[in-house]
Protein backbone atom coordinates (compact mmCIF):
# COMPACT_ATOMS: atom_id res chain seq x y z
CA UNK A 1 0.00 0.00 0.00
CA UNK A 2 0.42 3.10 0.71
CA UNK A 3 1.65 5.38 0.37
CA UNK A 4 3.74 7.90 0.80
CA UNK A 5 5.96 7.03 4.19
CA UNK A 6 5.24 9.03 7.03
CA UNK A 7 7.65 12.30 7.31
CA UNK A 8 7.74 11.18 10.90
CA UNK A 9 9.13 7.39 10.01
CA UNK A 10 10.94 9.21 6.88
CA UNK A 11 14.16 10.30 9.35
CA UNK A 12 14.89 6.82 10.39
CA UNK A 13 14.87 5.93 6.91
CA UNK A 14 16.47 8.71 5.33
CA UNK A 15 19.45 8.81 8.47
CA UNK A 16 20.02 5.06 6.21
CA UNK A 17 20.17 6.52 2.61
CA UNK A 18 24.03 6.55 2.95
CA UNK A 19 24.54 2.76 3.91
CA UNK A 20 21.23 1.74 1.76
CA UNK A 21 23.38 3.12 -1.60
CA UNK A 22 26.25 1.80 -0.55
CA UNK A 23 24.56 -1.97 -0.90
CA UNK A 24 22.74 -1.79 -3.89
CA UNK A 25 26.38 -0.95 -5.59
CA UNK A 26 28.07 -4.07 -7.05
CA UNK A 27 28.61 -6.47 -4.43
CA UNK A 28 31.79 -6.61 -4.74
CA UNK A 29 32.04 -3.43 -2.70
CA UNK A 30 30.95 -4.87 0.21
CA UNK A 31 33.14 -7.81 0.54
CA UNK A 32 35.96 -8.07 3.55
CA UNK A 33 39.41 -7.73 2.67
CA UNK A 34 40.38 -11.38 2.45
CA UNK A 35 44.13 -10.74 2.97
CA UNK A 36 44.15 -9.24 6.72
CA UNK A 37 45.29 -11.54 9.56
CA UNK A 38 41.83 -11.01 11.06
CA UNK A 39 39.88 -12.18 8.24
CA UNK A 40 42.91 -14.92 7.93
CA UNK A 41 42.62 -16.23 11.88
CA UNK A 42 38.69 -16.13 11.80
CA UNK A 43 38.72 -17.91 8.42
CA UNK A 44 40.92 -20.28 9.66
CA UNK A 45 38.36 -21.55 12.24
CA UNK A 46 35.16 -20.75 9.83
CA UNK A 47 37.32 -23.12 7.32
CA UNK A 48 37.72 -25.84 9.73
CA UNK A 49 34.13 -26.02 10.66
CA UNK A 50 33.10 -26.07 7.57
CA UNK A 51 35.45 -29.00 6.40
CA UNK A 52 34.93 -31.09 9.47
CA UNK A 53 30.95 -30.41 8.89
CA UNK A 54 31.06 -32.01 5.24
CA UNK A 55 33.04 -35.38 6.78
CA UNK A 56 31.22 -35.59 9.68
CA UNK A 57 28.31 -35.32 7.05
CA UNK A 58 29.98 -38.23 5.04
CA UNK A 59 30.59 -40.18 7.78
CA UNK A 60 26.96 -39.86 9.54
CA UNK A 61 25.01 -40.98 5.65
CA UNK A 62 27.49 -44.24 5.80
CA UNK A 63 26.25 -44.57 9.60
CA UNK A 64 22.48 -43.78 8.53
CA UNK A 65 23.04 -46.54 5.77
CA UNK A 66 23.42 -49.30 8.63
CA UNK A 67 19.99 -48.32 10.03
CA UNK A 68 18.31 -48.62 5.96
CA UNK A 69 20.62 -51.41 3.95
CA UNK A 70 18.48 -50.87 1.63
CA UNK A 71 18.93 -47.11 1.23
CA UNK A 72 22.56 -48.25 0.78
CA UNK A 73 23.04 -46.91 -2.38
CA UNK A 74 21.22 -43.58 -2.49
CA UNK A 75 23.26 -42.81 0.99
CA UNK A 76 26.21 -43.55 -0.47
CA UNK A 77 25.66 -41.52 -3.45
CA UNK A 78 25.03 -38.72 -0.71
CA UNK A 79 28.10 -39.66 1.32
CA UNK A 80 30.86 -39.18 -1.63
CA UNK A 81 29.00 -35.81 -2.37
CA UNK A 82 30.21 -34.62 0.91
CA UNK A 83 33.84 -35.75 0.59
CA UNK A 84 33.76 -33.77 -3.12
CA UNK A 85 32.32 -30.53 -0.74
CA UNK A 86 35.52 -31.50 1.53
CA UNK A 87 37.90 -31.14 -0.88
CA UNK A 88 36.47 -28.03 -2.58
CA UNK A 89 35.76 -26.07 1.14
CA UNK A 90 39.64 -27.34 1.73
CA UNK A 91 40.64 -25.81 -1.18
CA UNK A 92 39.09 -22.42 -0.33
CA UNK A 93 41.45 -22.37 2.53
CA UNK A 94 44.42 -22.81 0.61
CA UNK A 95 43.83 -20.54 -1.41
CA UNK A 96 43.41 -18.18 1.05
CA UNK A 97 46.36 -19.46 2.37
CA UNK A 98 44.88 -20.29 5.47
CA UNK A 99 45.52 -23.70 7.60
CA UNK A 100 42.05 -24.85 8.91
CA UNK A 101 42.01 -24.65 12.91
CA UNK A 102 40.88 -29.14 12.87
CA UNK A 103 40.80 -29.30 16.42
CA UNK A 104 39.14 -26.68 16.92
CA UNK A 105 36.20 -27.49 14.53
CA UNK A 106 36.50 -31.36 15.75
CA UNK A 107 35.18 -29.73 19.28
CA UNK A 108 32.57 -27.23 17.69
CA UNK A 109 30.93 -30.51 16.45
CA UNK A 110 31.27 -32.88 19.58
CA UNK A 111 28.12 -32.49 21.30
CA UNK A 112 25.89 -32.99 18.36
CA UNK A 113 28.76 -36.08 17.08
CA UNK A 114 27.95 -37.44 20.54
CA UNK A 115 24.32 -37.33 20.02
CA UNK A 116 24.38 -38.68 16.81
CA UNK A 117 26.03 -41.55 17.77
CA UNK A 118 24.10 -42.15 20.62
CA UNK A 119 21.07 -42.53 18.45
CA UNK A 120 22.83 -44.71 15.89
CA UNK A 121 23.77 -47.52 19.01
CA UNK A 122 19.95 -47.38 19.73
CA UNK A 123 18.99 -47.29 16.10
CA UNK A 124 16.79 -44.30 16.73
CA UNK A 125 16.74 -43.34 12.86
CA UNK A 126 14.44 -40.61 13.13
CA UNK A 127 16.79 -39.23 15.47
CA UNK A 128 19.59 -39.30 12.99
CA UNK A 129 17.97 -38.34 10.38
CA UNK A 130 16.95 -34.99 12.18
CA UNK A 131 20.62 -34.24 13.51
CA UNK A 132 22.17 -35.00 9.90
CA UNK A 133 19.70 -34.89 6.81
CA UNK A 134 17.43 -31.75 8.66
CA UNK A 135 19.59 -29.69 11.14
CA UNK A 136 23.08 -30.02 9.63
CA UNK A 137 22.24 -29.82 6.30
CA UNK A 138 19.88 -26.74 7.23
CA UNK A 139 22.77 -24.91 9.06
CA UNK A 140 25.04 -25.54 6.31
CA UNK A 141 22.48 -24.06 3.38
CA UNK A 142 22.05 -21.57 6.05
CA UNK A 143 25.40 -20.50 6.09
CA UNK A 144 26.53 -20.95 2.75
CA UNK A 145 23.71 -18.94 1.26
CA UNK A 146 24.73 -15.94 3.86
CA UNK A 147 28.58 -16.70 2.84
CA UNK A 148 28.10 -16.10 -0.71
CA UNK A 149 26.88 -12.86 -0.41
CA UNK A 150 30.57 -12.32 1.00
CA UNK A 151 32.98 -14.93 -0.45
CA UNK A 152 36.25 -14.11 -1.96
CA UNK A 153 35.57 -15.26 -6.04
CA UNK A 154 37.21 -19.06 -5.70
CA UNK A 155 35.13 -20.15 -2.73
CA UNK A 156 32.05 -17.66 -4.09
CA UNK A 157 31.99 -20.57 -6.94
CA UNK A 158 32.85 -23.29 -5.27
CA UNK A 159 29.94 -23.03 -2.33
CA UNK A 160 27.58 -22.06 -5.11
CA UNK A 161 27.98 -25.57 -6.47
CA UNK A 162 28.10 -27.40 -2.99
CA UNK A 163 24.34 -25.26 -1.77
CA UNK A 164 22.66 -26.75 -4.94
CA UNK A 165 23.88 -30.46 -3.52
CA UNK A 166 22.82 -29.86 0.02
CA UNK A 167 19.41 -28.88 -1.10
CA UNK A 168 19.21 -32.37 -2.07
CA UNK A 169 20.48 -33.87 1.30
CA UNK A 170 17.91 -32.06 2.87
CA UNK A 171 15.01 -33.08 0.61
CA UNK A 172 16.48 -36.80 1.39
CA UNK A 173 15.64 -36.38 5.24
CA UNK A 174 12.55 -34.53 4.26
CA UNK A 175 11.14 -36.80 1.74
CA UNK A 176 11.67 -40.16 4.55
CA UNK A 177 10.42 -38.22 7.43
CA UNK A 178 7.42 -37.22 5.13
CA UNK A 179 6.65 -40.69 4.85
CA UNK A 180 6.98 -42.16 8.13
CA UNK A 181 5.21 -38.98 9.90
CA UNK A 182 2.67 -40.98 11.33
CA UNK A 183 5.21 -42.92 13.32
CA UNK A 184 8.40 -41.03 13.77
CA UNK A 185 6.57 -37.23 14.98
CA UNK A 186 7.03 -38.14 18.30
CA UNK A 187 10.71 -38.71 18.18
CA UNK A 188 11.23 -36.02 16.34
CA UNK A 189 9.67 -33.29 18.58
CA UNK A 190 12.06 -35.20 21.02
CA UNK A 191 14.96 -35.13 18.86
CA UNK A 192 14.80 -31.63 18.28
CA UNK A 193 14.15 -30.37 22.03
CA UNK A 194 17.69 -31.90 22.56
CA UNK A 195 19.10 -30.71 19.42
CA UNK A 196 18.26 -27.44 18.12
CA UNK A 197 19.55 -25.79 21.31
CA UNK A 198 23.10 -27.07 20.37
CA UNK A 199 22.14 -25.98 16.89
CA UNK A 200 21.94 -22.23 18.62
CA UNK A 201 25.02 -22.26 20.71
CA UNK A 202 27.29 -23.37 17.91
CA UNK A 203 25.50 -20.26 16.17
CA UNK A 204 26.42 -18.58 19.01
CA UNK A 205 30.14 -19.51 19.36
CA UNK A 206 30.68 -18.65 16.00
CA UNK A 207 29.18 -15.36 15.91
CA UNK A 208 32.26 -13.68 16.50
CA UNK A 209 34.65 -14.97 13.10
CA UNK A 210 31.34 -14.69 11.21
CA UNK A 211 31.33 -11.54 11.54
CA UNK A 212 35.06 -10.75 10.82
CA UNK A 213 33.69 -12.67 7.37
CA UNK A 214 30.77 -9.86 6.95
CA UNK A 215 28.31 -12.40 7.75
CA UNK A 216 25.85 -10.83 10.55
CA UNK A 217 24.97 -13.39 13.38
CA UNK A 218 20.84 -12.25 12.95
CA UNK A 219 20.72 -13.33 9.39
CA UNK A 220 22.94 -16.66 9.96
CA UNK A 221 19.98 -17.23 12.39
CA UNK A 222 17.21 -16.07 10.23
CA UNK A 223 18.11 -17.90 7.22
CA UNK A 224 18.75 -21.58 9.56
CA UNK A 225 15.26 -20.62 10.45
CA UNK A 226 13.70 -20.37 7.07
CA UNK A 227 15.37 -23.36 6.01
CA UNK A 228 14.75 -25.47 8.50
CA UNK A 229 10.54 -24.44 8.88
CA UNK A 230 10.74 -25.12 5.15
CA UNK A 231 11.78 -28.53 5.89
CA UNK A 232 9.11 -28.92 8.81
CA UNK A 233 6.46 -27.50 7.04
CA UNK A 234 7.11 -30.09 4.24
CA UNK A 235 7.24 -32.67 6.05
CA UNK A 236 3.88 -32.30 7.05
CA UNK A 237 4.03 -30.31 10.38
CA UNK A 238 1.47 -27.67 11.03
CA UNK A 239 2.34 -24.03 11.84
CA UNK A 240 1.46 -24.36 16.04
CA UNK A 241 3.97 -27.78 15.52
CA UNK A 242 6.12 -26.08 14.31
CA UNK A 243 6.23 -23.13 16.79
CA UNK A 244 6.64 -25.16 19.61
CA UNK A 245 9.62 -26.55 17.95
CA UNK A 246 11.36 -23.57 16.77
CA UNK A 247 10.28 -22.50 20.48
CA UNK A 248 13.71 -24.76 21.68
CA UNK A 249 16.22 -22.11 19.86
CA UNK A 250 15.01 -19.50 21.93
CA UNK A 251 15.19 -20.96 25.18
CA UNK B 1 -4.38 -17.35 -6.29
CA UNK B 2 -3.61 -13.72 -4.47
CA UNK B 3 -1.49 -12.89 -1.75
CA UNK B 4 -1.59 -10.10 0.68
CA UNK B 5 2.07 -8.96 2.79
CA UNK B 6 1.03 -6.95 6.32
CA UNK B 7 2.80 -6.64 8.79
CA UNK B 8 1.91 -5.18 12.46
CA UNK B 9 1.37 -1.66 13.30
CA UNK B 10 4.00 -2.42 16.27
CA UNK B 11 6.01 -4.88 18.33
CA UNK B 12 4.06 -5.15 20.93
CA UNK B 13 0.58 -5.34 18.59
CA UNK B 14 2.98 -8.17 16.96
CA UNK B 15 3.59 -9.77 19.99
CA UNK B 16 0.40 -9.96 20.72
CA UNK B 17 -0.77 -11.55 17.88
CA UNK B 18 1.03 -13.69 17.62
CA UNK B 19 0.09 -15.25 20.63
CA UNK B 20 -3.38 -15.45 19.29
CA UNK B 21 -2.40 -17.07 16.82
CA UNK B 22 -0.33 -19.83 18.70
CA UNK B 23 3.34 -18.55 17.63
CA UNK B 24 4.83 -18.89 20.75
CA UNK B 25 7.91 -19.04 20.41
CA UNK B 26 8.01 -15.76 19.00
CA UNK B 27 4.95 -14.29 21.26
CA UNK B 28 7.92 -14.46 23.78
CA UNK B 29 10.57 -13.37 21.67
CA UNK B 30 12.43 -9.82 22.50
CA UNK B 31 13.05 -8.06 19.36
CA UNK B 32 16.00 -9.80 18.07
CA UNK B 33 14.41 -13.10 18.20
CA UNK B 34 11.71 -11.18 15.95
CA UNK B 35 14.49 -9.75 13.68
CA UNK B 36 15.69 -13.25 12.83
CA UNK B 37 11.91 -14.91 12.54
CA UNK B 38 10.83 -16.04 9.02
CA UNK B 39 8.35 -14.82 7.76
CA UNK B 40 4.38 -16.89 8.04
CA UNK B 41 1.84 -17.83 6.03
CA UNK B 42 -0.89 -17.24 8.42
CA UNK B 43 -4.24 -17.61 7.03
CA UNK B 44 -5.54 -19.08 3.20
CA UNK B 45 -9.16 -17.49 2.35
CA UNK B 46 -11.84 -18.08 -0.63
CA UNK B 47 -13.41 -15.01 -1.73
CA UNK B 48 -16.52 -14.91 -3.87
CA UNK B 49 -17.01 -11.32 -5.83
CA UNK B 50 -19.88 -9.80 -6.35
CA UNK B 51 -20.08 -11.43 -10.85
CA UNK B 52 -20.19 -14.88 -8.52
CA UNK B 53 -16.59 -15.86 -9.61
CA UNK B 54 -14.66 -17.43 -6.63
CA UNK B 55 -10.53 -17.16 -5.73
CA UNK B 56 -8.42 -18.04 -3.70
CA UNK B 57 -5.78 -16.05 -1.73
CA UNK B 58 -3.02 -15.94 1.61
CA UNK B 59 -1.47 -13.84 4.25
CA UNK B 60 1.30 -13.50 4.76
CA UNK B 61 2.93 -11.52 7.79
CA UNK B 62 6.98 -11.07 6.99
CA UNK B 63 7.21 -10.26 10.84
CA UNK B 64 8.50 -7.02 10.21
CA UNK B 65 7.40 -4.26 13.08
CA UNK B 66 8.01 -0.60 12.50
CA UNK B 67 10.92 -0.78 15.37
CA UNK B 68 13.36 -2.45 12.62
CA UNK B 69 12.98 0.40 10.48
CA UNK B 70 16.52 1.58 12.29
CA UNK B 71 17.66 -1.18 10.88
CA UNK B 72 18.04 -1.26 7.46
CA UNK B 73 19.12 -4.74 7.09
CA UNK B 74 16.82 -6.42 8.53
CA UNK B 75 14.15 -4.60 6.99
CA UNK B 76 15.10 -5.52 4.10
CA UNK B 77 15.37 -8.86 4.50
CA UNK B 78 12.63 -8.80 5.88
CA UNK B 79 10.75 -7.73 2.65
CA UNK B 80 12.46 -10.08 0.74
CA UNK B 81 12.21 -12.91 2.63
CA UNK B 82 7.94 -12.71 2.24
CA UNK B 83 8.17 -11.95 -1.15
CA UNK B 84 10.46 -15.20 -1.80
CA UNK B 85 7.56 -17.17 0.38
CA UNK B 86 4.78 -15.15 -1.68
CA UNK B 87 6.43 -16.76 -5.02
CA UNK B 88 7.43 -20.06 -3.61
CA UNK B 89 3.85 -20.44 -2.74
CA UNK B 90 2.68 -20.30 -6.37
CA UNK B 91 0.74 -16.64 -5.88
CA UNK B 92 0.26 -15.11 -8.89
CA UNK B 93 -0.06 -11.62 -7.48
CA UNK B 94 0.56 -10.22 -4.33
CA UNK B 95 -0.01 -7.08 -3.08
CA UNK B 96 3.40 -4.97 -0.88
CA UNK B 97 1.08 -3.74 2.56
CA UNK B 98 1.96 -1.17 5.13
CA UNK B 99 5.37 0.05 5.47
CA UNK B 100 6.47 -3.37 2.85
CA UNK B 101 6.29 -1.23 -0.33
CA UNK B 102 7.58 1.65 0.96
CA UNK B 103 11.26 -0.05 2.36
CA UNK B 104 11.02 -1.84 -1.50
CA UNK B 105 11.49 1.45 -2.56
CA UNK B 106 13.62 3.53 -0.37
CA UNK B 107 16.34 0.92 0.16
CA UNK B 108 15.88 -0.10 -4.07
CA UNK B 109 15.42 -4.02 -3.59
CA UNK B 110 14.41 -4.26 -7.45
CA UNK B 111 18.96 -4.58 -7.06
CA UNK B 112 18.05 -8.02 -4.97
CA UNK B 113 16.17 -10.25 -7.45
CA UNK B 114 17.53 -13.34 -5.95
CA UNK B 115 16.85 -14.50 -2.79
CA UNK B 116 18.80 -17.91 -1.83
CA UNK B 117 17.32 -20.24 -4.77
CA UNK B 118 14.81 -18.19 -6.11
CA UNK B 119 14.94 -15.48 -8.69
CA UNK B 120 12.37 -13.21 -7.88
CA UNK B 121 10.02 -12.04 -10.20
CA UNK B 122 8.52 -9.06 -9.90
CA UNK B 123 5.80 -9.87 -12.40
CA UNK B 124 4.21 -11.40 -9.05
CA UNK B 125 4.08 -8.37 -7.06
CA UNK B 126 1.91 -5.20 -6.69
CA UNK B 127 2.28 -1.92 -4.59
CA UNK B 128 -1.17 -1.90 -4.74
CA UNK B 129 -0.98 2.11 -5.42
CA UNK B 130 -2.87 2.43 -8.62
CA UNK B 131 -6.22 1.39 -6.54
CA UNK B 132 -5.12 3.29 -3.14
CA UNK B 133 -5.51 6.16 -5.37
CA UNK B 134 -8.69 5.55 -7.54
CA UNK B 135 -9.87 4.83 -3.95
CA UNK B 136 -9.01 8.36 -1.95
CA UNK B 137 -10.09 10.06 -5.00
CA UNK B 138 -13.57 8.25 -5.30
CA UNK B 139 -13.93 9.25 -0.94
CA UNK B 140 -12.89 12.63 -1.95
CA UNK B 141 -15.61 12.76 -4.77
CA UNK B 142 -18.10 11.05 -2.62
CA UNK B 143 -17.96 12.96 0.69
CA UNK B 144 -17.09 16.11 0.27
CA UNK B 145 -20.54 17.41 -0.82
CA UNK B 146 -21.64 15.35 1.93
CA UNK B 147 -20.01 17.91 3.98
CA UNK B 148 -21.42 20.47 1.93
CA UNK B 149 -18.01 21.03 0.07
CA UNK B 150 -19.29 21.78 -3.65
CA UNK B 151 -16.18 20.49 -5.74
CA UNK B 152 -16.45 22.64 -7.92
CA UNK B 153 -15.74 25.37 -5.47
CA UNK B 154 -13.36 23.80 -3.83
CA UNK B 155 -9.50 24.44 -2.91
CA UNK B 156 -7.56 20.73 -2.93
CA UNK B 157 -4.07 20.51 -1.04
CA UNK B 158 -2.29 17.60 -1.73
CA UNK B 159 0.38 16.85 1.20
CA UNK B 160 2.73 14.59 -0.32
CA UNK B 161 2.53 15.29 -4.25
CA UNK B 162 5.32 13.96 -5.82
CA UNK B 163 4.59 10.62 -4.08
CA UNK B 164 3.61 7.68 -6.36
CA UNK B 165 0.19 8.01 -5.06
CA UNK B 166 0.48 11.87 -4.45
CA UNK B 167 0.88 12.34 -8.33
CA UNK B 168 -1.61 9.92 -9.37
CA UNK B 169 -4.20 12.09 -7.02
CA UNK B 170 -2.91 15.29 -8.23
CA UNK B 171 -3.34 13.96 -11.91
CA UNK B 172 -7.34 12.61 -11.36
CA UNK B 173 -7.96 15.72 -9.43
CA UNK B 174 -6.81 18.04 -12.41
CA UNK B 175 -7.75 16.05 -15.07
CA UNK B 176 -11.64 13.80 -13.89
CA UNK B 177 -12.94 16.23 -10.97
CA UNK B 178 -13.42 20.14 -12.08
CA UNK B 179 -12.20 21.10 -9.00
CA UNK B 180 -11.51 25.15 -8.47
CA UNK B 181 -8.01 24.54 -7.41
CA UNK B 182 -5.06 22.43 -6.34
CA UNK B 183 -2.57 23.15 -4.37
CA UNK B 184 0.76 20.53 -4.29
CA UNK B 185 3.00 20.48 -1.29
CA UNK B 186 6.61 18.52 -0.98
CA UNK B 187 9.00 18.24 0.50
CA UNK B 188 10.94 18.34 -2.17
CA UNK B 189 10.63 21.06 -4.95
CA UNK B 190 12.07 19.78 -8.11
CA UNK B 191 9.72 16.94 -8.24
CA UNK B 192 7.34 19.57 -7.64
CA UNK B 193 7.94 21.71 -10.77
CA UNK B 194 8.27 18.73 -12.92
CA UNK B 195 4.55 17.17 -11.88
CA UNK B 196 3.70 21.28 -12.61
CA UNK B 197 4.92 20.94 -15.69
CA UNK B 198 3.17 18.03 -16.36
CA UNK B 199 0.12 18.08 -15.29
CA UNK B 200 -0.22 21.61 -16.45
CA UNK B 201 -1.49 23.00 -13.89
CA UNK B 202 -2.05 23.58 -9.62
CA UNK B 203 -0.20 25.56 -7.56
CA UNK B 204 2.56 24.76 -5.69
CA UNK B 205 2.66 25.98 -1.97
CA UNK B 206 4.52 24.96 1.45
CA UNK B 207 2.14 23.55 4.21
CA UNK B 208 1.57 26.56 6.36
CA UNK B 209 0.30 28.68 3.27
CA UNK B 210 -2.15 25.41 1.63
CA UNK B 211 -3.66 24.17 4.74
CA UNK B 212 -5.54 27.60 5.29
CA UNK B 213 -6.43 27.97 2.11
CA UNK B 214 -7.80 24.08 1.53
CA UNK B 215 -11.66 22.91 1.99
CA UNK B 216 -10.24 19.53 1.21
CA UNK B 217 -6.73 18.19 2.21
CA UNK B 218 -5.47 14.77 0.95
CA UNK B 219 -2.69 13.23 3.16
CA UNK B 220 -0.60 11.22 1.41
CA UNK B 221 2.45 12.05 3.94
CA UNK B 222 1.63 12.65 7.84
CA UNK B 223 3.02 15.65 9.44
CA UNK B 224 6.38 15.98 11.28
CA UNK B 225 6.08 14.80 14.65
CA UNK B 226 6.89 18.33 16.24
CA UNK B 227 4.71 20.30 13.96
CA UNK B 228 1.73 22.18 15.58
CA UNK B 229 -1.45 23.11 13.58
CA UNK B 230 -3.94 25.45 14.64
CA UNK B 231 -7.04 23.83 13.79
CA UNK B 232 -8.33 27.69 13.75
CA UNK B 233 -6.90 28.60 10.73
CA UNK B 234 -8.36 25.74 8.66
CA UNK B 235 -11.58 26.25 6.61
CA UNK B 236 -14.83 25.23 7.78
CA UNK B 237 -16.09 23.06 6.88
CA UNK B 238 -12.77 21.00 5.87
CA UNK B 239 -12.46 17.47 4.85
CA UNK B 240 -8.92 15.77 5.70
CA UNK B 241 -8.33 12.57 3.59
CA UNK B 242 -5.45 10.34 5.81
CA UNK B 243 -4.07 8.39 2.79
CA UNK B 244 -0.68 7.55 4.62
CA UNK B 245 0.35 4.77 6.76
CA UNK B 246 0.04 4.51 9.54
CA UNK B 247 -3.38 6.20 9.93
CA UNK B 248 -3.30 9.10 12.80
CA UNK B 249 -4.37 11.50 10.78
CA UNK B 250 -7.09 12.26 13.68
CA UNK B 251 -4.62 12.79 16.63
CA UNK B 252 -3.45 15.63 15.00
CA UNK B 253 -6.49 17.66 14.06
CA UNK B 254 -9.52 18.37 16.23
CA UNK B 255 -11.96 21.02 15.92
CA UNK B 256 -15.60 21.39 14.88
CA UNK B 257 -16.47 20.45 11.14
CA UNK B 258 -13.42 18.88 10.96
CA UNK B 259 -14.01 15.47 9.27
CA UNK B 260 -11.25 13.34 8.92
CA UNK B 261 -11.73 10.22 6.65
CA UNK B 262 -9.08 7.41 6.88
CA UNK B 263 -8.14 7.02 3.18
CA UNK B 264 -7.17 4.21 1.13
CA UNK B 265 -9.60 2.09 3.01
CA UNK B 266 -12.39 -0.28 0.78
CA UNK B 267 -15.22 -2.56 1.95
CA UNK B 268 -16.27 -5.08 0.33
CA UNK B 269 -20.15 -6.20 -0.39
CA UNK B 270 -19.75 -9.51 1.70
CA UNK B 271 -18.00 -10.83 4.48
CA UNK B 272 -14.89 -12.72 3.77
CA UNK B 273 -14.35 -15.09 6.64
CA UNK B 274 -10.70 -13.88 7.96
CA UNK B 275 -8.91 -13.09 11.11
CA UNK B 276 -6.13 -10.62 9.48
CA UNK B 277 -8.25 -7.88 8.92
CA UNK B 278 -9.70 -8.01 12.83
CA UNK B 279 -5.78 -7.67 13.54
CA UNK B 280 -5.20 -4.97 11.24
CA UNK B 281 -7.43 -3.18 13.58
CA UNK B 282 -10.46 -2.42 10.78
CA UNK B 283 -13.74 -1.06 11.92
CA UNK B 284 -15.42 -3.91 10.08
CA UNK B 285 -12.79 -6.70 9.99
CA UNK B 286 -14.91 -8.77 8.17
CA UNK B 287 -14.97 -6.74 5.08
CA UNK B 288 -12.55 -3.72 5.60
CA UNK B 289 -9.56 -3.58 4.08
CA UNK B 290 -6.16 -1.62 2.87
CA UNK B 291 -7.16 -0.95 -1.16
CA UNK B 292 -3.90 -1.84 -1.96
CA UNK B 293 -4.68 -5.26 -0.96
CA UNK B 294 -8.01 -5.26 -2.71
CA UNK B 295 -6.05 -4.78 -5.71
CA UNK B 296 -4.52 -7.72 -5.15
CA UNK B 297 -7.75 -9.27 -5.04
CA UNK B 298 -9.30 -7.54 -8.18
CA UNK B 299 -6.06 -8.09 -10.60
CA UNK B 300 -6.82 -11.96 -9.35
CA UNK B 301 -10.68 -11.68 -10.31
CA UNK B 302 -9.95 -10.01 -13.39
CA UNK B 303 -7.32 -12.76 -14.45
CA UNK B 304 -4.44 -9.73 -14.36
CA UNK B 305 -0.98 -11.27 -13.23
CA UNK B 306 0.76 -8.28 -13.98
CA UNK B 307 2.90 -5.89 -11.44
CA UNK B 308 -0.03 -3.73 -12.47
CA UNK B 309 1.39 -1.12 -9.91
CA UNK B 310 5.28 -0.64 -10.03
CA UNK B 311 8.18 1.56 -9.72
CA UNK B 312 7.36 5.53 -9.22
CA UNK B 313 5.06 7.88 -10.86
CA UNK B 314 3.49 4.94 -13.70
CA UNK B 315 0.00 5.47 -12.51
CA UNK B 316 -2.09 7.00 -15.59
CA UNK B 317 -5.83 7.73 -15.61
CA UNK B 318 -6.09 4.84 -17.76
CA UNK B 319 -4.59 2.67 -15.22
CA UNK B 320 -7.03 4.17 -12.46
CA UNK B 321 -10.08 3.64 -14.22
CA UNK B 322 -9.51 -0.08 -15.16
CA UNK B 323 -8.91 -0.60 -11.47
CA UNK B 324 -11.62 1.69 -10.09
CA UNK B 325 -14.48 0.23 -12.42
CA UNK B 326 -12.84 -3.09 -11.55
CA UNK B 327 -12.96 -2.18 -8.44
CA UNK B 328 -17.32 -1.76 -8.06
CA UNK B 329 -17.54 -4.84 -9.85
CA UNK B 330 -16.72 -7.26 -7.95
CA UNK B 331 -17.85 -5.68 -4.95
CA UNK B 332 -15.82 -3.10 -3.63
CA UNK B 333 -16.66 0.08 -2.60
CA UNK B 334 -14.95 3.36 -0.76
CA UNK B 335 -15.53 3.73 3.03
CA UNK B 336 -17.09 7.10 3.62
CA UNK B 337 -17.93 9.22 6.66
CA UNK B 338 -21.21 7.76 7.47
CA UNK B 339 -19.36 4.15 7.66
CA UNK B 340 -16.32 6.07 9.90
CA UNK B 341 -17.47 8.69 11.48
CA UNK B 342 -14.75 10.77 12.64
CA UNK B 343 -16.16 14.30 13.22
CA UNK B 344 -14.22 15.62 16.17
CA UNK B 345 -16.15 18.29 17.96
CA UNK B 346 -14.29 19.95 20.75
Amino acid sequence: MHNEQKITNMQTLESNKKSTEKSINPISLNLPDFTTDSYKDAYSRINAIVIEGEQEAHDNYISIATLIPNELEELTKLARMEMKHKKGFTACGRNLGVVADMEFAKKFFSKLHGNFQIALEKGNLTTCLLIQAILIEAFAISAYNVYIRVADPFAKKITEGVVKDEYLHLNYGQEWLKKNLSSCKEELMEANKVNLPLIKKMLDEVAEDASVLAMDREELMEEFMIAYQDTLMEIGLDNREIARMAMAAIV
Amino acid sequence: MFGLIGHSTSFEDAKRKASILGFDHIADGDLDVWCTAPPQLVENVEVKSATGISIEGSYIDSCFVPEMLSRFKTARRKVLNAMELAQKKGINITALGGFTSIIFENFNLLQHKQIRNTSLEWERFTTGNTHTAWVICRQLEVNAPRIGIDLKKATVAVIGATGDIGSAVCRWLINKTGISELLMVARQQEPLALLQKELDGGTIKSLDEALPQADIVVWVASLPKTIEIDSDNLKKPCLMIDGGYPKNLDEKFQGENIHVLKGGIVEFFNDIGWNMMELAEMQNPQREMFACFAEAMILEFEKCHTNFSWGRNNISLEKMEFIGSASLKHGFSAIGLDKQPKVLTV
